[in-house]
């Protein structure tokens, strides 16, 4: 019997070792390679899902192509928020903002070697603007307004807008220029540009690769080569920088965090806020509006339980967009207040002990749903009645646009909404004007000045949307703002990179250096 | 032999064309793809637009009609979120899932057969209770924590092994141990069930009496009596595997058909749901197939039964 125990005990310790032997055979070149060569390895979340220069509306199709492959005729400063010229030199307005007139860099060429002039440009501007091909870029929500090209000489081109739009340069940001060889009746995937690389490998579902243009006009980025990789788990992204088999992973979750200096935050200009309705009781009543501004406790919701992925917020845009209030500090947490003023408007016979709906999605962002319910607890607290209903996009969609139905329950919805263009406009038509599809507002002083600014660029523009957004937070107590929300991305040893803004749209190559 | 295949091809083909049908007003139960891939703000008119290229503004009948008419040519329509045809987008995910199931299946059929084995020759002693305790706690762990527990220990903590990836071999170790999880354990089960009753058979015994060596007799004799039910298990976990799985997909990035049909399901495209669920019934089919023409090779009675009936 020992015996056999023995002989048994054997067998088993040479399986276990034959298989260790293999895994650590198999596993010899799992290190990686130094980051000597000065090539990169960035991970990311997703794949991107078209690599057709006019795509680049979809984040993970941009954060490759656009600024590394492709360019655009100006692009946003990420530091200060401004319109800058990137293959246009300068440009110029009519006197009604609705011709503009761009003076072209030159001594530029595409990858493809064709020259980069203001035929080349009015082709790419066409293709994404005047084709029926399905572009991401371009949609009414760039462009509004239609737009024309004229070639005036070899380097200036002159674009007109069928309505007066004062912010016709940053929609400009939008139109990434392909190579005059670009199919215009097809989609393609084989972006062709003029950005500092070129397409190299791509093996679908693993990997895409960039090499340099050697004909670069500018200056020439520290990378030699650069490789992206997608996995949709954040911890295996940031596991991957600990092990050596990437060099940059965007995003990470909190819990991957290191305090190490190499996990850098940034913003994405996104804000988390609440909206409510404004046409059934008990949200009819300002006051009851007013009372869930100061039922919710930013600072410790936000604290505990977003940590690095958020701070406590008061506003609908971030710093960095032209409707931001320099110095305002909404009504804080202050629970009797808000019980008080539901006292008030319940004495006026408002309905206030109706029961609402607290209407969230799970992947708002990563941990909303406790966020949410912190939230729901502390409006409970100062006696509203409250349902939390969490549902799938699709649905969660449906309660977000209009119409909203008379049947509807009176609900709270959560949202998250990012601005990256540093102007009110891709925020305030949208959730403030009483036409927008997601706004429950109606406020003919907030529409009239938000109409104005459309037409007006500059300090002007920002200051009518700075009033605008005075009203919106001081007396109508629609939109409710809970956190500026934070990302995470991790670095390895030896490399920088700054993130801003932009990051999670437009991932310069060239703005990451090697130390090491 | 011939008449049964022909017999379990129809039957199944019956099977899947009935699940693709199913599948096809399913898919159309969870809402409409337009929500998710126009911008917030989009008007109607953008919404009826996009339907209208899309095909999804016909009645749903005449959608039915137009998919039967193009199935049947092994034309599912395009992928909307990838804009080419969704069987190709199927097809190329199917090479790694079908060498992972097989590389899984085959090195659990080794151990499963070697521990199950064992275990039937010591049956009811501690190797049998070793064998029976370790098999099903593996068989138990959770296949996402094993992955990701995996990853920390093997990748981050011992660098033996990449956290992820699928190009070089040793990329395939933690993906082809997560996938074997669940089947070592059953097939452990069954290998030790069916040698029993082999080894307990009167022929065995007959050869134990003649003096064969343990090793031996499990090995030549016992083994392709137990084989049957081996078989017809390890085929049904064969058809599970061809499904792909959607923990190696997310985790380790590992492409294939869990993740594209993981992925179509949740961007709303019809089209490649469909494409998939298609690729993965002829898959189970052939499966199915490959386990019967195994049957009839090991158990000449299967052949001989199927002559009769000519």
């Amino acid at each position: 019997m020992n015996d056999r125990i023995r002989r048994f005990a054997l067998a088993a310790l040479a399986v276990t070792s034959a298989t260790a032997l293999l895994a650590g055979c198999a596993g010899g070149d799992a290190s990686g390679s130094e980051a000597q060569d000065r090539s990169l390895r960035i991970v990311l979340a997703t794949e991107p899902v078209s690599l057709d220069p006019c795509d680049t509306q979809d984040a993970a199709n941009a954060q490759i192509l656009r600024a590394n492959v492709l360019e655009s005729l100006t692009r946003i400063d990420a530091q200060t928020g401004e319109v800058v010229p990137l293959l246009a030199e300068e440009w110029e307005a009519s006197d009604d903002n609705k011709t503009w007139t761009f003076t072209l860099k030159e001594g530029v060429t595409f990858h493809d070697g064709a020259v980069f002039d203001a035929e080349a440009a009015a082709t790419a501007v066409n293709r994404v603007l005047n084709t029926d091909i399905g572009c991401g870029n371009g949609t009414t929500d760039q462009f509004p307004y239609p737009v024309t090209t004229t070639v005036i000489d070899e380097n200036t081109l002159q674009l007109t807008s069928e309505q007066p739009d004062g912010i016709f340069p940053l929609r400009m940001t939008y139109i990434d220029l392909a190579s005059p060889n670009t199919p215009t009746d097809a989609k393609t995937d084989d972006p062709i540009g003029t950005g500092p690389f070129e397409l190299g490998e791509v093996v679908s579902g693993e990997s895409i690769t960039l090499t340099p243009f050697a004909d670069y006009w500018g200056e020439a980025p520290e990378a030699t080569e650069v490789t992206y990789l997608y996995r949709t788990e954040p911890t295996v992204r940031a596991s991957m920088i600990t092990t050596g088999e990437a060099d940059l992973a965007v995003p990470i979750s909190a819990a991957d965090a290191t305090d190490d200096g190499l996990t850098k935050e940034y913003s994405d200009n996104r804000v988390f806020f609440l909206r409510t309705q404004t046409n059934k009781p008990p949200f009819n009543d300002p006051r009851v509006r007013e009372a869930v501004h100061y039922a919710i406790d930013r600072e410790t919701i936000v604290g505990a339980l977003m940590e690095r992925s958020g701070l406590p917020y008061d506003q609908l845009v971030a710093p960095t967009v032209n409707a931001y209030l320099e110095g305002y500090e909404g009504p804080g947490f202050d629970p009797d207040k808000a019980t008080e003023l539901l006292d008030e408007a319940a004495a006026d016979g408002v309905a206030v002990d109706t029961t609402i709906e607290l209407v969230t999605r799970p992947d708002l962002f990563p941990g909303s749903d406790e966020v949410m319910q912190s939230i729901a607890q502390n409006l409970t607290d100062v006696g509203f009645s409250v349902q939390l209903r969490s549902l799938d996009t699709d649905a969660w969609l449906q309660l977000l646009r209009k119409p909203f139905p008379p049947e509807q329950v009176p609900n709270i919805i959560a949202i998250s909404h990012d601005n990256i263009s540093g102007d009110a406009s891709f925020t305030f038509p949208k959730y403030v004007a009483s036409t927008g599809t997601n706004s429950t507002l109606e406020n003919s002083e907030i529409d009239a000045l938000i109409a104005e600014a459309e037409t007006k660029s500059g300090d002007e523009r920002a200051e009518l949307y700075q009033e605008a957004s005075k009203l919106l937070y001081d007396e109508e107590f629609t939109l409710v703002p809970i956190a500026l929300q934070t990302k995470l991305l991790r670095l390895a040893p030896g490399i920088d990179y700054e993130p801003n803004g932009l990051t999670g749209v437009e991932l310069r190559i060239s703005d990451i250096t090697f130390t090491g | 032999m011939w008449i049964f295949l022909r017999r379990r091809l129809l039957t199944s083909a019956i099977s899947l064309v009935g699940v693709i049908i199913v599948v096809f007003f399913l898919a159309r139960l969870t809402g409409s793809p337009a929500n998710l891939y126009l911008p917030e703000s989009a008007t109607q008119e953008q919404i009826d637009e996009f339907n209208r290229l899309n095909g999804l503004d016909q009645p749903l009948l005449v959608q039915f009609w137009n998919f039967l008419v193009g199935a049947v040519r092994l034309d599912f329509g395009d992928s909307i979120w990838q804009r080419r045809p969704a069987l190709d987008v199927a097809l190329a995910a199917m090479p790694p899932t079908l060498t992972l199931a097989g590389i899984a299946l085959g090195l659990s059929l080794v151990i499963a057969i070697i521990a199950g084995s064992i275990a039937a020759v010591y049956r009811f002693r501690f190797p049998d209770r070793a064998i029976s305790v370790t098999t099903l706690t593996i068989s138990s762990i959770p296949d996402f924590w094993f992955a990701l527990v995996g990853i920390l220990v093997f990748a981050v903590q011992l660098r033996l092994l990449p956290t992820s990836g699928y190009s070089t071999a040793s990329a395939w170790i933690l993906p082809t141990a997560t996938v074997m999880l669940a089947p070592i354990g059953v097939l452990t089960q069954v290998v030790r069930g069916a040698m029993i009753d082999a080894l307990g058979a009167g022929y065995v015994q007959n050869a134990r009496a003649r003096g064969f060596g343990t090793a031996r007799l499990v090995a030549r004799h016992a083994l392709r009596n137990a084989s049957l039910p081996i078989v017809s298990v390890a085929g049904d976990r064969a058809a599970g595997m061809v499904n792909g799985s959607i923990i190696v997909g997310s985790v380790f990035a590992f492409p294939g058909i869990g993740t594209v049909i993981l992925g179509a399901v949740l961007n709303r495209d019809f089209a490649v749901i469909q494409a998939s669920v298609f690729v993965v019934g002829v898959g189970v089919i052939l499966v199915n197939i490959a386990v019967d023409a195994i049957y009839a090779l090991i158990d000449p009675r299967v052949r001989v039964g199927a002559g009769k009936g000519k």
